[in-house]
């Protein structure tokens, strides 16, 4: 059995709420305005409701077996073939998002602020910190996320509030943007499937079992969206609604935007750290997500020998788009349908099965 | 023909066949640890690393000359002897064998031991007197009780007593203790006599305060147990003591209050100190390596301080302090980084004051941490964050430096950690005016020079300053060495580096513990931690203990500590 350590709630909820809203920082918020146009903000909402019914579904699935995580519960309700396969899908998907956070991150960082530096030494800072942070395991990240917070929210929040000056709430009109289809359909879909909200159920007996999971998980998940509605707001209201859709990184350009007098402006390198922390904590998890859900489905009693192969296939992967509108592509195209799997698909296939499982003793007794 | 004889010896060459003079050859025991290089071609297994079985230290520094606290012998010859062996007598001159005769109705015949310079003489003197000239009992008829009858009728000391085994004598007269034999008597009398030169309690050197008391521990043990029992003034106030070192033996002490001290924790500090197995420990530093939970981490988690105030507070809160006989520091813990930061005076202060300071030392931290990095960050890679009017001076003032930045922050550290350490090992005086004309002079003239630029100067004296605010010496250091570990980053990859420094800094710092207890508790984990963290509110408020040292009683005052606003009817006054 994998031993985790022990996370207490409120340090699981700020860690997967860094985690939720880590998208932010990427090229994400610009596809939003495009599929939406000035009612970018709203599509989050459609995203959280989804988002709470997966954790309620999750949930579900959780408390049939209270002492156990995602990956032992699908192996038992599904048998140990397909829920090996089914957890083997866990890990691809933690290992390709971590994949495709190492590149969207070092790209961005490359436009924002290392303009000369070559992309492989940033990709191999994110792997170094990813993979110590792995190692050090859950309750050294959540430490690390409880102690960083205040600045990472902070900074958001200063940064938001600091372009008041600049915002045009005109711009926010029409309320509907590109019609409620684009709106509470694709955006819907759009945002409900960066939640990852899979990660907190392989963690899950970190922060006290099941009984936890929903109270966690959805308020992991609110401050997460309330956090991505007001990004997308105030973009719209800053940039305007197709400035922002043009605009490869929205929170780069809005940082860049500040100005409270002479002396300061120009401070989006300050971001530079927020951004880099962010993207630090979130590849470190995904990373530790994906080890520690091979090594359950494994049966391995430790997760750290697998943290060294699968952050070098990572590292790997993530120099494989030649570009990063390539790997733009590949996280709206291949990303997000993959991601609809362990998140939304796969936990109401384990209630089924256990629903059928309990149906045949009912059947046989 | 001596006078020839002498010439011809000048001028006449000789070879010199004692070249090397004196060599320090290698002992037995040095021969044993050789690698077997030259056994290679004899062993039939010599392709294997060859097995060797550890030995226990305490094996290798038994004493051949004493098995396992042999006993003392009825006769004073034998036991004299026996003496003399152990002690290397007559060679060791500062052992001491007294011979005297009791002055009894029946003389007896017997001989003290001890140690000359540790032993308190006027105490010795009083020993002998009462020995010698006011000893007018009846010698008892069965000697073998001799030593008893000597305890109780005879002896005036306050700690007098009997043992009959070698190593129990060596161990009382090693640390300062005067042991008397007596003839046909198998038992020693030891009577406590130490007294050896000591420094007096005086101002602590490194922790000094404004306001609060301003005693310092000193390096006799006994003294520093005694000034924490006369800061707690309590029953519950429980010291053991504990011999560590084989062939230096130190004696460490372990104060705790019983009641409020988690059993567990007591019994893990003592299991750790119990379980050293080495010859000697200097100092608390090296008692702090054996013991603390990450050795191999900069950041220290055990909390040393010269102050006897603050450990009482400590002691107070239910944490475990360790004191070792030549140290005249106390090592407390379990401790957090946060607590390293504090002085206590802040306690001492009004509570604004106290908050006021430690917000000053919270902004000193990351200055010293981070100030060096920072600036060449924003110099190398985000000169857009500079307004053009700093621009432009900085500029102006760099054009003339022939230098990169990385290399001008790095030539002023060095110096002013060179001027730092050469202030610190300088004596007296001159030690801290060399240190600040250095810092002048050097700084002026390496400006006049163009090595570095003004700027630079201010950065490096900020850093400096800061760093000289932190109050914890060893947390001072391991800024003082990551501080380096920022500019190499801030250098290489701007700000990027710098945060990914400090995300690893954060997760390190995050696992490490104190005697179980998380090092950056009470913020990570989030605990109870009481009003008392970076913010310093009323004392009135302090009304639980640290929840993460576990105490057996959390509380430490009611919810209405001042008792006074309340009327006899329990209605608030004014």
């Amino acid at each position: 059995m994998v031993k985790e350590g022990t996370v207490g709630p409120a340090e699981a909820i700020i860690l997967l709420a860094i985690s939720n809203m880590a998208r932010i920082f990427q090229p994400y918020p610009r596809s939003l305005v495009e599929l939406c146009g000035s009612a970018a903000w709203l599509a989050p909402l459609g995203g959280l409701a989804v988002a709470f019914t997966g954790v309620y579904v999750l949930s579900l699935v959780l408390k049939k077996r209270p002492g156990s995580t995602i990956i032992e519960i699908t192996e038992q309700a599904c048998g140990p073939v397909i829920g090996i396969a089914l957890n083997l899908v866990t890990v691809v998907f933690f290992m390709f998002v971590c994949s495709l956070f190492i590149r969207e991150f070092s790209e961005a960082l490359i436009i924002a602020a290392l303009p000369s530096t070559p992309l492989s030494v940033i990709s191999s800072s994110y792997l170094i910190v990813g993979l110590l942070g792995a190692y050090l395991g859950i309750e050294a990240l959540a430490r690390t996320a409880r102690l960083t917070y205040l600045y990472i929210l902070g900074g958001i929040a200063v940064l938001l509030l600091a372009l008041i000056p600049q915002w045009n709430i005109n711009e926010l009109f029409p309320l509907l943007g590109m019609g409620p289809l684009n709106v509470f359909g694709l955006g819907t879909y759009s945002t409900a499937a960066v939640t990852e909200i899979i990660f907190a159920a392989v963690i899950v007996q970190t922060f006290g079992g099941a009984e936890n999971f929903g109270r966690i998980g959805s308020r992991s998940m609110l401050i997460g969206f309330i956090f991505l509605m007001a990004l997308m707001a105030t973009t719209v209201m800053t940039l305007g609604r197709n400035a922002s859709s043009e605009a490869t990184l929205p929170f780069y350009n809005l940082s860049r935007d500040i100005y409270l007098g002479r002396f300061f402006q120009r401070v989006e390198a300050l971001f530079v750290i927020i951004w880099s922390i962010v993207g630090g904590l979130k590849i470190a998890m995904t990373l530790y997500g994906a080890s520690v859900a091979l090594a359950r489905t494994l049966k391995l009693p430790d997760y750290r020998p697998l943290i060294w192969p699968l952050g070098l296939a990572v590292f790997v992967t993530s120099l494989l788009p030649p570009d990063l509108p390539l790997a733009i592509k590949l996280d709206m195209e291949f990303l997000r349908p993959l991601a609809l799997l362990p998140n939304y698909l796969i936990p109401p296939l384990i209630l089924a099965a256990w629903w059928y499982k309990g149906r045949g003793k009912r059947a046989g007794g | 023909m001596n006078i020839l004889k002498t010439l011809l010896e000048v001028i006449s060459y000789r070879e010199n066949l004692n070249r090397e003079g004196f060599v320090l050859k290698e002992t037995k025991d040095d021969q044993k640890d050789k690698p077997a290089e030259d056994k290679k071609t004899t062993s039939p297994q010599s392709g294997k690393r060859s097995f060797k079985k550890p030995v226990r230290p305490a094996e290798i520094n038994r004493d051949e000359h004493l098995p396992d606290n042999s006993s003392v012998s009825a006769s004073l010859r034998e036991n004299k002897k026996i003496i003399e062996k152990l002690y290397g007598l007559p060679d060791n001159k500062d052992i001491i064998v007294r011979d005297l005769v009791i002055g009894t109705k029946v003389p007896v015949d017997c001989f003290c031991v001890f140690i000359d310079g540790i032993t308190d003489k006027t105490l010795q003197d009083l020993l002998f007197q009462s020995l010698m000239a006011f000893a007018d009992e009846p010698a008892p008829a069965d000697k073998g009780k001799l030593a008893g009858v000597v305890k109780d009728a005879l002896l005036p000391g306050n700690q007098v007593k009997i043992v009959s085994g070698f190593q129990d004598i060596l161990d009382a007269v090693n640390y300062g203790d005067t042991a008397l034999f007596l003839e046909g008597c198998a038992e020693v009398v030891l009577v406590e006599t130490k007294g050896w030169e000591h420094r007096g309690i005086e101002r602590p050197t490194t922790e000094q305060i404004v306001r609060g008391p301003q005693e310092g521990f000193s390096e006799t043990i006994r003294a520093n147990t005694a000034l924490l029992r006369k800061s707690i003034k309590s029953e519950k106030l429980t010291t053991e003591f504990m011999v560590v070192g084989t062939r230096g033996k130190k004696t460490v002490a372990i104060m705790y209050l019983r009641d409020l001290a988690n059993p567990d924790l007591v019994a893990e500090v003592k299991k750790r100190i119990e379980n050293i197995k080495t010859d000697y420990i200097a100092d608390s530093g090296v008692l702090e390596e054996f013991i603390e939970d990450n050795p191999y981490s900069l950041n220290p988690t055990v909390l040393a301080t010269e102050r006897p105030d603050r450990v009482a507070a400590n002691i107070i809160e239910g944490r475990v302090a360790v004191l070792i006989d030549g140290s005249p520091f106390a090592l407390v813990m379990p401790t957090t980084m946060y607590e390293m930061l504090h002085t206590g005076e802040e306690m001492y202060h009004r509570w604004q004051f106290g908050s006021f300071i430690r917000w000053m030392r919270a902004l000193a931290f990351l200055l010293s941490l981070l100030l060096p990095g920072f600036y060449l960050a924003v110099v190398l890679f985000h000169q857009e964050m500079i307004p053009t009017e700093l621009l432009l001076a900085i500029a102006g003032n760099r054009e003339k430096v022939p230098f990169p930045s990385v290399v001008e922050v790095l030539l002023m550290e060095f110096s002013f950690e060179l001027i730092r350490e050469a202030g610190l090992r300088i004596p007296g005086v001159m030690g801290s005016t060399i240190g600040i004309v250095g810092a002048l002079i050097l700084g002026q003239a390496a400006v006049q020079a163009n090595i570095v630029s003004p700027i630079l100067v201010i950065i490096v004296a900020v850093t400096g300053l800061s760093s000289f605010a932190i109050p914890y010496y060893s947390l001072s250091f391991t800024l003082r060495i990551y501080r380096f570990i920022y500019i190499a980053l801030g250098a290489t990859l701007g700000f990027f580096g710098i945060s990914m420094g400090i995300f690893a800094q954060v997760a390190l710092t995050a696992n490490l513990k104190s005697f179980g207890v998380p090092y950056l508790a009470p913020t990570g984990p989030k605990t109870m931690g009481g009003p008392d963290i970076v913010t310093r509110l009323p004392a009135f408020f302090h009304e639980k203990r640290p929840d993460y040292v576990n105490p057996q009683d959390i509380t430490r005052q009611p919810r209405v500590s001042r008792g006074w606003l309340r009327r006899k009817g329990g209605e608030k006054n004014g």
